[in-house]
């Protein structure tokens, strides 16, 4: 069973095909990357596949289960699949303490505190995050702990399904590597499948094993992604591959680390 | 440092802010002190008719011998506490209407907004003679109607802040948490809507005040022998060929009133609004 599939979604805005006919299989326990220009769909597929964008045609499951659009889907869903937004500072309520936006998994899960404490510590812990941060405001940390802190938050659901919208827009490049490498690692050690939507081809040929390439609500191409970077089959993906010199270097790298070595992700 | 107390410094960084900080508190002072310390306001003394302002009566007395230092702090009162209900009670269902249009969109809010439409339709005046002519005058049917005439206003806000929070991040990821809604609504909506709504609602006290006196002025509001600024301001205008000072006190007072909760709101409001606030 895949974790996410989507067939012939369609959706558009006014005279523009938001989402043109996509269908997709994302695999469970993988990686994978969600790529194009701005404009090219590939928020709007994120809002679909979270149930925050309805299609106007097409149908979604996640892990077998159609996407339905009530509030007992919703509540259900949301032991499935958690998003992790663009903006991580402002996917956190501006006026409440983070320990009450924690506290609410809680509630929402029916888990007495203690315990969700208790994984809280633990999350972040292994985020690198102080226990002190979830005494502060979204608008008293840094835009990497924020990002840590959403994540942490949407640990705290036990997804089976994590999808990052640009997680790593807006950070310095030390914390970039810093960020996809605790992404793979929690990935790999919660098994959980990551869906990463990103204009970036480096990051997604750095962390996604399958990946496919958007433009104009269409999918272009898809497949792992080695194959997909190295020898892409359409004129567009080679225009992306072309328009990012430093990814068309020979061999994917392990870590993030070691491309930090050469100095920058090109971002 | 707490909220409140940087707002207060803000405004009291502005000489408007200090301004309408220093009327709306002697006007306070007026209304809560004034009626323990004076005689009783319905107290007549005919032998004292039309006293001028001095030592025994501060703000001299009216045609009946009355105090009308008395009166006109028991009208500030009087019209102090019905504003203030009048406005916490209109901003409350206001901001949940709103709230819950802004959210719900579709049908629900195109028939909130008609209805919202219908009552902005009626002038308010026509509106409280028409509530008056049903439910006949007094303190009561006064509140209905205002209540009734500021909810649209409220409404309005609170949904238009509702639309643009409704597709924040912070919203939508408590949707994706399955958040329950009435938790969205009083922990994520409420407090985001609250800062314009602070605003408005201050905005909106002179505005009550103003209207109360003019009710009550025509003979719709409070009745004899209780006192509120309209009545002062008409008894006085009765007999003016007699004496000024009944009607100057109480349109004073009343002018004060006005003028400093203005001040103070409009200062509020640069305060509170980001766009300003950055300016200032």
């Amino acid at each position: 069973m895949d974790a996410i599939s989507i067939n012939n979604a369609r959706l558009r805005f006014g005279e523009t095909a938001a989402l043109d006919g996509v269908s997709l299989s994302i695999p469970q326990n993988k990686c994978f990357g969600i790529v194009g220009e701005s404009g090219s769909g590939k928020t709007t597929l994120m809002r679909a596949i979270l149930g925050l964008q309805k299609l106007d045609q097409g149908d979604i499951r996640i892990l077998g289960n159609p996407l339905v659009h009530s509030r007992a889907a919703r509540k259900q869903r949301a032991n499935f699949i958690q998003p992790i937004f663009q903006d991580p500072a402002a996917s956190l309520s501006p006026r409440s303490r983070i320990r009450t936006l924690m506290n609410e998994v809680a509630t929402v899960l029916k888990e007495p505190l203690a315990t969700t404490d208790e994984r809280l510590r633990v999350i972040l812990n292994r985020l690198g995050l102080s226990q002190s941060v979830v005494d502060k405001y979204p608008h008293e940390i840094s835009g990497g702990q924020a990002r840590r802190v959403a994540i942490a938050r949407a640990l705290l659901m036990r997804p089976s399904i994590l999808v990052a919208d640009e997680p790593t827009a807006g950070l310095d490049v030390s914390v970039q590597g810093d960020l996809l490498n605790l992404l793979q690692d929690i990935r790999r050690s919660e098994k959980i499948t990551l869906v990463v939507i990103s204009h970036n081809l480096a990051i997604v040929r750095l962390i996604a094993e399958n990946a496919i390439v958007m433009r104009a609500g269409k999918v272009v191409e898809g497949g792992d992604v080695g194959s997909l970077f190295r020898s892409p089959r359409e004129a567009y993906t080679r225009e992306l591959l072309a328009a990012w010199p430093s990814i068309t270097q020979a061999g994917p790298p392990a870590r993030l680390v070691d491309v930090q070595d050469h100095g920058e992700l090109g971002l | 440092m707490s909220g409140l107390v940087v707002t207060l410094k803000r405004i009291c960084s502005e000489r408007d802010g200090r301004l309408g900080l220093a009327f709306t508190l002697a006007i306070l002072v007026f209304a809560l002190v004034g009626p323990l310390v004076s005689p009783d306001p319905n107290a007549i003394n005919i032998k004292a008719r039309f006293a001028q302002p001095g030592l025994t009566h501060l703000l001299g007395t009216d045609n009946l011998g009355r105090d009308l230092m008395a009166r006109t702090s028991v009208g500030t009162r009087y019209a102090l506490t019905l504003a203030v209900m009048i406005v916490v009670i209109s901003s409350i269902i206001g901001s949940l209407i709103g709230i819950v249009a802004g959210i719900a969109g579709a049908w629900i809010d195109r028939a909130v907004m008609a209805v919202f439409d219908i009552v902005n339709a009626f002038p308010p005046l026509i509106l409280a003679f028409a509530l008056i002519a049903l439910y006949g005058k007094g303190s009561a049917t006064f509140v209905l109607l205002v209540t009734v005439v500021f909810i649209p206003q409220f409404g309005r806000m609170a949904r238009a802040r509702a639309q643009t929070l409704r597709n924040l991040s912070f919203i939508e990821a408590e949707r994706m948490l399955a958040v329950h809604p009435v938790t969205i609504v009083v922990r994520h909506y409420l407090p985001n809507v609250a800062g314009p709504i602070i605003v408005l609602a201050s905005m909106n006290l002179p505005v009550v005040i103003a209207f109360e006196a003019s009710l009550s002025f025509l003979g719709f509001g409070v009745q004899p022998p209780k006192s509120s600024l309209g009545t002062l301001i008409k008894d006085g205008f009765m007999s003016i060929n007699q004496s000024w000072w009944p009607t100057v006190a109480a349109a004073l007072v009343l002018a004060i009133a006005t003028l400093g909760a203005t001040l103070l709101g409009e200062a509020l409001r640069r305060v509170i609004d980001p766009k300003t606030a950055s300016v200032s």
